[in-house]
């Protein structure tokens, strides 16, 4: 049959290959000499690497490529395992031809000639139908079946076989390879001359080595992944995909220690480059956060005596020269017996060139952030009017201010409101009432009275955001913010549709019998004619009840008033002789407040009597400020032209316990206790606002104000 | 953008302040008060530590970065605040 010729082809050329290949593969018999040699358990068909081969043997192209012959051959030599018992039983076995045929039926679809092959037995086709039955029966379900996988050996693969020139002597071969041997050097004796069969050296020739230079990109070396790297880069790849080669980009230049940055992005001009930087948000915030910790280095002392806490001593600081060492001891030996006595000492103070040369007017804190101060910059006189000034300032940072507003005019008052805690309210020398918010950046007003109709024509001197409990005549209970004014009127402020105020009370000018013997009775008959009303300079509300206040006007009276009745006052005071600056109710006492005027006095009043408790009387000159302490019941600081005085009536009612003189040619114009701290600030007319420290100054526990004022 | 200018002059007059450096993402330079070398020189140092600075935090805490930086020498105190673009040095003499 055409099978068994093509065979003796395969083994006819095939065979010395294979066959000298194969031959020194041992065999393996046990003890009883039985051939127990392992038989592979894959017998691919040879007769269709046969095919294959007579294929590329036939057609004499050299279309298949060499690794085609190579596979080829590779299968051969898989099949030189059964060289041995193929060719042993090369014309014996038709079951192993039949299983190969079988096999090359399976595993060759594309070969046609299987119909010759398929007539020599009807077990062929048998095995074949099977093999293809099994193909065809893989369906969808079958998907899921758990299919159980064999794992065999397979057939050893020889990739090299490099056959041992040389036998053991002990082996069985070695008597026929010996007799081979001899027989072979006698022929070589035998044809002695002829040159087919002498002994002849070869030598190859090496060639002589030639450098090469090869190129390639630079190899960047790169640290290991770190942790952050690889958590960036998960970040990113989550981040989506549009922004990833940016996003790798910088992965890469944050994940490389080197310094050079790729040129993934070169820019094309350099200098508008480095300007953007300067101007980008972050650094600014960058700046500004610099600058704090600069003068955090500058001020920490002092910082940290104003929040009480221990300085931190400079542990590199160089040491000072011996003889100033001495005078400090002395120092510190003044010190020691200075220490009882109470004192101002001066921390720092808040002023630049902006505010150099103004007038220092108001102070207040803010009510939600304690590190924050506004201060107003305005003349308290009519004449040389220069455009008022307000600079909020924050502790950490005393060489300038965070935000600073111009305004048209000076500004007499201020104060923030304690619901909207970005929101200050400024009373000018000409009459307005304007809103900052000073959170913003901008400079302009939030709201501005000047297109009121009610406005106030004369100087606003004092405004106070007050939180009503109760609102009067159903209106909202919010704050309210109230003002008085030189022109008599106390107006309570309102937004609607722009800021629009009501009359709360209309100081008239009361005459009092006293004066009528005084020679100003004259001057006062005569101003009446001018205006019925009275300036007012001051006023106070009431800590407890948001509807009773106080206020002072020019000619010295303090009223007592109601919200609810805005035509006639509840009560008068009068003692002073001069304008009041100031009047201000007791924190702790409810019933006693203090006012201060310019006829040099501070009176101490207590809301049922007429006259006043307590006069207090320094120096001779106008008392421009006083302010009750909000820690202690029974201190009050007081600030008049060159002095600031701290009274305790607990230690003495007729002395201040503490003064500090005003640098000469300065003016203290106000006062300001701080929140938390023993801390005051004193502001004056040449715009600095300086921060002292009440030290040592020792109260006694008593809020029991009462017992220590003597009634009539 | 002047304001920016304002705050550096600013900076750069308080007490104890020995220099002020703006340096971009390159080295070069932007803004200094000292001279070219001394300045290239903080910034290719400071660089160099910037980042290892940040690669500690990051490694510790990859949520976390490095916003400032502060090195405290015998002689007066370095204060570097680091960002992918720049680098803004400034060098102070606290207890002067």
């Amino acid at each position: 049959p055409i099978g068994q010729t093509s065979d003796e082809l395969f083994s006819s050329q095939v065979h010395p290959v294979l066959f000298s290949a194969y031959k020194t593969v041992g065999f393996v018999f046990d003890e009883n000499g039985k051939d127990v040699t392992p038989q592979p358990l894959y017998q691919p068909d040879p007769a269709a690497v046969m095919s294959k081969h007579s294929k590329i043997f036939a057609s004499d192209t050299s279309g298949g490529t060499m690794s085609d012959f190579y596979s080829t051959a590779y299968q051969t030599t898989t099949n030189a395992s059964f060289a041995g018992p193929f060719t042993r039983s090369v014309f014996g076995s038709s079951t192993v031809s039949r299983g190969s045929q079988s096999t090359m039926e399976s595993m060759n679809e594309e070969i046609e000639d299987p119909s010759s092959k398929r007539d020599i037995s009807i077990s062929l086709s048998d095995v074949q139908v099977r093999r293809e039955e099994v193909k065809e029966l893989i369906k969808e379900e079958m998907l899921d079946d758990v299919v159980d996988r064999y794992l065999i050996e397979s057939e050893t693969l020889w990739l090299l076989h490099m056959p041992a020139v040389s036998v053991s002597v002990d082996s069985e071969e070695a008597e026929s390879v010996k007799e081979r041997n001899n027989l072979y050097m006698e022929l070589c004796k035998n044809r002695m001359g002829n040159d087919k069969y002498v002994e002849r050296s070869m030598q190859t020739f090496n060639g002589a080595p030639k450098t090469k230079e090869v190129q390639s990109e630079a190899i960047t070396m790169v640290d290991a992944a770190t942790t952050w790297d690889m958590y960036d880069s998960f970040r990113s790849a989550g981040l989506g995909e549009a922004a990833l080669s940016p996003d790798t980009d910088k992965a890469t230049s944050a994940s490389s220690s080197r310094i050079e940055i790729e040129p993934f992005v070169v820019p094309s001009e350099d200098e508008p480059d480095p300007e953007l930087v300067l101007q980008s948000e972050k650094f600014q915030q960058d700046l500004f956060v610099m600058e704090r910790i600069i003068l955090e280095n500058i001020y920490q002392p002092k910082l940290a005596a104003y929040r009480q806490l221990p300085t931190l001593e400079d542990p590199d600081s160089v040491p000072k020269v011996v003889p100033t060492v001495v005078s400090r001891r002395e120092e510190s030996s003044l010190d020691e017996e200075s220490t009882l006595t109470p004192a101002l000492e001066r921390l720092w103070s808040f002023s630049c060139e902006l505010t150099s040369g103004h007038n220092v007017s108001s102070m207040a804190w803010n009510k939600r952030n304690p590190d924050l101060l506004a201060v107003g910059y305005g003349q308290f006189d009519f004449k040389d009017q220069k455009s008022g000034l307000i600079c909020c300032w924050s502790l950490k940072n005393p060489t300038w201010p965070e935000r600073v507003f111009t305004c048209e005019s000076g500004v007499t008052t201020l104060d923030f409101s304690a619901s909207n805690a970005s929101q200050l309210a400024v009373g000018m020398h000409d009459g307005s009432i304007a809103t900052y918010n000073v959170e913003s950046r901008e400079k302009t007003p939030v709201i501005d009275s000047s297109d009121c109709a009610h406005k106030h024509t004369s100087p606003v001197w004092q405004v106070r955001w007050i939180d009503h409990e109760r609102g009067a005549s159903g209106e909202d209970k919010g704050e309210t913010l109230i003002s008085v004014s030189a022109d008599g009127r106390i107006s309570k402020w309102f937004l609607r549709k722009g800021l629009d105020c009501i009359d709360l009370m209309k100081l008239k000018r009361t005459r009092n019998e006293k004066d009528k013997k005084q020679v100003g009775d004259k001057e006062k008959k005569s101003e009446a004619l001018i205006s019925r009303q009275a300036p007012g300079l001051c006023f106070d509300f009431h800590p407890t009840d948001s509807n009773i206040y106080i206020a002072g006007t020019e000619e010295g009276h303090i009223h007592k008033c109601s919200c609810s009745y805005n035509e006639q006052f509840l009560e008068t005071y009068i003692a002073h002789k001069g304008p009041l600056y100031r009047i201000t109710w007791s924190p702790f006492c409810s019933d006693v407040f203090l006012s201060c005027s310019s006829d040099w006095t501070i009176q101490l009043w207590r809301q049922d009597l007429f006259t006043p408790v307590l006069g207090f009387t320094s120096t001779q000159s106008a008392v421009y400020d006083v302010m009750w302490s909000p820690k202690w019941a029974t201190v009050f600081g007081a600030v008049n032209e060159g002095r600031v005085e701290i009274w305790d009536l607990g230690a003495s009612i007729l002395d201040p316990t503490i003064v500090s003189l005003a640098s000469p040619g300065v003016k203290l114009t106000s006062l300001l206790f701080a929140t938390e701290t023993d801390c005051i600030l004193v502001g004056d007319s040449d715009g600095q606002v300086s921060i002292y420290q009440l030290k040592n100054l020792t109260v006694g526990e008593g809020t029991q104000v009462r017992q220590g004022f003597p009634t009539g | 953008m002047a304001e920016v200018e304002e705050t550096l002059k600013r900076i750069q007059t308080h007490k104890g302040v020995i220099g002020t450096i703006v340096v971009n993402a390159e080295g070069i330079p932007i803004r200094t008060t000292l001279d070219n070398s001394t300045t290239v020189q903080y910034a290719g140092l400071l660089h160099q530590l910037t980042m290892k600075a940040r690669s500690t935090v990051r490694d510790l805490d990859p949520q976390n970065d490095l916003t400032f930086l502060r090195i405290r020498p015998k002689k007066h105190e370095i204060m570097v605040a680091p960002d992918k673009e720049y680098l803004l040095i400034v060098i102070q003499n606290p207890s002067e």
